[in-house]
């Protein structure tokens, strides 16, 4: 029952077939395995225990957004490596945090679920290249007997709200596209050159974090040519730019 | 007569005089008109809530009934699920993307897909539901018992509940507004008990749909002669 809490298991969600072109580029997803298993417990006002279990409803969400915004798509699983797949990206999803209210929180009618989730992108040469923090948000109105199924509709809402907002913006915060058939040292050498001047506050976490990152890719390099760097750094100023030289945390919404 | 007959005779009266009477309802409907409407034959509308991003709450319940009121009758409007219109028009009609202002809709239509998913579907109106029904006083006390002899229940109590809803009424044919109609009523009802409670509902949200649905379907069919 509502008052007492409730065990909550998503089923896989589906979303429409949007209404956008798809992107030319060659992407891999990685679904890590606490990505594709996310259980969220918590007491509220010390009474009610929830136990939600979001199951492989988000890596259904993704693996179904992505399919629909990239025009080349390789699901991979979380030891799967990428060096070898001819890609433009590599895309890892997570959780940051999940948050509920439910009617004897809020003392309204409704039921909320605020996900936020972090996209990790990486360049062809397995470079961490964005990472960008999103805050999604779903809210159902009270009905039926138990919590159970408008919970349910608040964090499938909330995850549809997801996928419009990195439908809406995903380009604009990462610039993912201008990962399209780019060799990886030019990259490295645009952005070591931009960083030269003033080290930017995210740019250490960036590096301790490359420690942790999938296998690279080997590739024959090119010499690095002048279009190379500023191909990231002319692109259209954002204030929601959350590439690795911005500082982590900074949010979209 | 036996105690059960009279007991059944006794809740059956009860029953009987709680759909006579009802609680008492103050309704006001009116609508403001920004442009020329009217609606040709095959073509439909769709009713929307605005954003729960912005605040909004509207219920379901009430989308619902307004879909239905207007669909109903031999001069019903062909309607939309709204459902199944935001589906068809994903992501654009979201709560994150909606456009919030009718400035928004030349845009909207040059995104790929979204003129011609509308055309399919012949929407001429898209009308936006705003507000909500709230419970904004009450008091009295009531009080029940049950024993090995049977029950009852003694006291009164009375609430008042606030259904304050607008439509915003966009013509897609101009990619403009066409004006706007709102409801306002408020119910108190009342549930008085002498052994037997009576309860006499003010139906504020249905009587809100009904009025609100009635005044669209005349702003949208009506061309006011100017």
């Amino acid at each position: 029952m509502a008052g007492c809490g409730a065990n909550v298991t998503l089923d896989p969600v589906t979303i429409p077939a949007p209404l956008i072109d798809p992107m030319p580029l060659s992407v891999a997803i990685r679904i890590p395995a606490e990505f594709e298993h996310y259980v969220h417990e918590d007491e509220v006002l010390g009474r009610e225990k929830w136990r939600i279990d979001l199951g492989r409803s988000n890596a259904a969400l993704f693996s179904q957004l992505f399919e629909f915004m990239f025009d080349d798509v390789t699901i991979l699983g979380p030891d799967d490596d990428a060096s070898t797949l001819p890609i433009d990206a590599l895309v890892e999803p997570s959780i940051d945090a999940f948050e509920f209210s439910v009617p004897s929180q809020s003392k309204t009618e409704s039921y909320a679920v605020w996900i936020r989730y972090r996209l990790k992108i990486y360049d062809s040469a397995g470079d961490m290249y964005a990472n960008w923090p999103l805050s999604a948000y779903g809210k159902s109105e009270q009905f039926g007997l138990t919590g159970d199924e408008p919970l349910k509709r608040a964090a499938i809402l909330a995850m549809r709200d997801a996928a419009a907002l990195m439908i809406m913006n995903l380009d604009k915060s990462t610039a993912i596209s201008a990962l399209k058939d780019r060799p990886a040292a030019t990259l490295a050498s645009g952005r070591s050159a931009g960083a030269a001047s003033e080290p930017a506050p995210g740019e250490q976490a960036a590096r301790e974090q490359k420690s942790q990152l999938p296998k690279r890719r080997e590739v024959t390099l090119p010499p690095p040519g002048p279009a190379a760097g500023p191909a990231v750094l002319s692109m259209e100023p954002n204030e929601n730019d959350t590439r690795d030289s911005v500082p982590e945390g900074s949010t979209d919404d | 007569m036996t105690e059960a007959t009279f007991s059944s005779g006794r809740i059956l009266t009860a029953g009987l005089l709680a759909l006579a009477l009802g609680g008492c309802i103050t309704s006001r409907v009116e609508d403001a008109r920004e442009g020329i409407t009217g609606i040709e034959a095959g073509e439909s509308i769709v009713i929307l809530a605005k954003s729960y991003h912005l605040g909004n709450e509207t219920e379901d319940k009430y989308i619902s009934c307004i879909e239905d009121a207007l669909s109903r009758g031999s001069k019903g409007l062909r309607v939309i699920p709204h459902k199944q219109f935001v589906d068809s028009l994903f992501p654009w009609f979201e709560p994150r993307t909606a456009p919030a202002e009718t400035k928004g809709l030349p845009k909207l239509m040059q995104r790929p897909g979204v003129a011609e998913r509308i055309a399919e579907q012949n929407v001429r109106y898209i009308i936006w539901l705003d507000g909500d029904t709230d419970r904004v006083a009450g008091g009295g006390s009531l009080s029940c018992a049950a024993g090995p002899g049977g029950g009852g229940c003694f006291g009164f109590a009375w609430w008042q509940n606030d259904a304050d809803y607008n439509a915003a009424v966009w013509d897609l044919n101009g990619l403009e507004s066409a004006g706007s109609v709102t409801a306002d009523v408020s119910g108190t009802s009342f549930l008085p008990a002498l052994v037997v409670p009576i309860p006499l509902i003010a139906r504020a949200r249905a009587a809100a749909c009904k009025g609100l649905a009635d005044q669209l379907r005349t702003f949208i069919v009506d061309d006011p002669e100017v």
